[in-house]
């Protein structure tokens, strides 16, 4: 397991940001979802070791988060959300000064951090002052200096914030680069759930500091509901009133298709059943691939 | 021959080690970006015009047959005793080279690291909050040190050879300690209230106005108690930064205190301001802001 954590609780003062959270994480990328206010960073900021638990207990590649935060962070990178830099230096110095911090050789960081700024394609602009970089080079060098000591699992948190559409598509790229064939486990924090849906394997879903659902998206999809997309003529009102009554939830989209969120085990032919009840005739009925908005709306309680 | 990489990522087949001196190499970027800052190199050389200015007059005091002329034939014009040693370090001009030093080399320490949201970075590294603060702090030692003990060592060893004898060793064995003590005051001093100071604010230029201010200022509200009939003691000398390194010199020299207070007095608020520094310090330098 790349990451355990048991109970883990902790608070700001009278505000609860975790509410007994408990996961275990294994290989691959995994998504940390959730709304404002959810505690995704605050976790993300316990791992690392910046806080310390209430409550509760967890390890970070077997390291204890209480008691092995320098092994911890010798061997985690961390993609932090806001800018980051030092002001009058260039890329690759700061990139090496960041691998010599985590404890690289100086000469091998040097060398080194060539090699990840040309990963994260900065190499035209390495020796540029940082000041001058724009907000989507800065995500690329937050990424090197996150990589540049090879860590075995990456943090990023949210890191597509303030991208322009091209600049996001290159940067998920990298990730998925990263994650998918560099041998390095990913923890993926952000809002943007297309970004977690098209990187990530698992995920976690936390709100209001507990912990909401967890596990793989395929399981979550399925297990819990299953989703129908249905289009009837006639009078809707009754048809939608009777499936919620069987304790499904019910959607409607602008263009009048029903989106039905069915229970685990209970068979589709109710819908016909509860058609055919309130005299509607069913046009379309498709089963649809639950989209990762769809269950994270359905977890969290929102729309 | 190295193997031609293509452009992608490769594992790195070295091994972390967790370093002896992890503050080292915070401390030897500090100290590159200093020298990276257009006015500070002049700024710097300048601290060194104390020390060969001294170094001429121990010359001078050694060969003293040479120069009677100049002087009108007097005798024993300028004595290399302790006391000569003290008004080195001590001097106004030095002392004010050191802090316009701190104001170019000091101020964006931290204060550069909280604009830019480095400390994060910093401590998702395996750093603890003390390494952070030495690495930072080493900077200012370095400037410091290399303005007031090299010079002061230095200007010992050439009075010894200029002398041609061990006398002055053996008339002042203590004095080396001397030298080093009043340099480690005042490193660990302006170490402290550089430190205090860029921790307060994210504008780097702002803090490096207060630095030069408060220093100033002090000396300048020292003048003022002193010039208002009824306030006017020697207790308003501890006050000023200046008046309190001169009482501490004094002491650590053995010579005269230029003014009747204890120099227990100014150890003290020396020590009180480096005290507050480590608290603002440990308060403010943390990996995450936390907002209650």
């Amino acid at each position: 397991m790349s990451i355990e954590v048991s109970n883990l609780s902790f608070r700001y003062g009278d505000i609860r940001a975790l509410d007994g959270v408990s996961f275990k994480l294994g290989e691959g990328a995994v998504g940390l979802l959730g709304p404002n206010g959810a505690g995704k960073s605050t976790l993300l900021r316990i791992l690392l070791g910046f806080l310390s638990p209430e409550k509760g207990e967890g390890t970070v590649l077997g390291y204890d988060i209480r008691r092995e935060q320098a092994a911890i962070r010798r061997a985690i990178g961390y993609m932090p959300e806001d800018d980051c830099f030092i002001a009058g230096m260039d890329a690759v110095t700061y990139t090496a000064y960041f691998g010599e911090l985590s404890g690289m050789p100086r000469q091998e960081a040097m060398k080194r951090a060539h090699e990840v700024l040309f990963y994260v394609g900065l190499e035209e602009s390495r020796y540029r002052l940082l000041d001058t970089y724009s907000a989507g080079m800065k995500q690329r060098l937050k990424m090197a200096q996150a990589l540049v000591h090879d860590p075995k699992l990456l943090f990023l948190d949210e890191p597509t914030a303030n991208l322009d559409p091209q600049g996001r598509v290159e940067v998920l790229e990298l990730i998925g680069d990263v994650a998918s064939h560099k041998d390095i486990q990913v923890l993926l924090s952000s809002h943007i759930l297309a970004d977690i849906e098209t990187l990530c394997a698992s995920v976690v879903i936390l709100n209001k500091g507990k912990l909401a659902a967890e596990g793989r998206l395929e399981d979550l999809r399925t297990v819990d509901y299953s989703l129908f997309e249905v289009r009837v003529k006639g009078e809707d009102g009754a048809f939608r009133r009777d499936l919620e009554a069987l304790k499904c939830r019910v959607e409607e989209t602008e263009d009048r298709l029903i989106k039905v969120y069915m229970p685990a085990g209970m068979d589709r032919g109710e819908i016909f059943r509860a058609a055919s009840r309130t005299g509607v005739q069913v046009r379309q009925f498709v089963k649809s691939q639950t989209k990762l908005e769809d269950l994270f709306a359905q977890v969290v309680g929102v729309d | 021959m190295a193997t031609i990489r293509e452009k992608g990522y490769y594992h790195w087949d070295g091994r972390l080690e967790a370093r002896r001196f992890p503050w080292w190499p915070i401390t030897r970027t500090g100290i590159q970006l200093a020298f990276k800052k257009k006015w500070f190199k002049f700024v710097f050389a300048a601290g060194f015009a104390p020390a060969v200015v001294t170094l001429v007059l121990i010359y001078i005091s050694e060969r003293l047959e040479d120069f009677k002329s100049m002087f009108g034939g007097k005798g024993q014009l300028i004595t290399v005793n302790p006391k000569f040693f003290m008004d080195f370090l001590t001097n106004g001009g030095l002392v004010f080279i050191i802090v316009m030093v701190l104001v170019f080399a000091g101020a964006g320490l931290i204060a550069d690291d909280l604009k830019h949201n480095s400390l994060q970075v910093y401590f998702a590294r395996p750093l603890r909050k003390n390494d952070y603060l030495l690495g930072k702090m080493a900077v200012i030692f370095f400037f410091v040190l290399l303005l007031t003990l090299v010079p002061a060592i230095v200007l010992y060893i050439f009075k010894l050879i200029f002398a041609g004898s061990f006398r002055f060793v053996v008339d002042y064995p203590w004095l080396l300690l001397s030298v080093a003590g009043f340099s480690a005051v005042l490193t660990v001093f302006f170490a402290f209230y550089t430190l205090l100071l860029s921790a307060l604010s994210k504008n780097s230029r702002y803090v490096m106005i207060i630095v030069f201010t408060v220093y100033l200022f002090s000396q300048i509200l020292y003048g003022i108690i002193n010039s208002i009939r009824g306030l006017h003691g020697p207790g308003t000398a501890l006050v000023s930064i200046y008046e309190n390194l001169l009482q501490v010199a004094a002491f650590l020299f053995g010579q005269k205190p230029p003014h009747a207070v204890h120099p227990g007095w100014s150890f003290l608020i020396l020590a009180a301001v480096c005290v507050a520094s480590a608290v603002v310090l440990n308060r403010k330098i943390r990996g995450v802001e936390v907002i209650r």
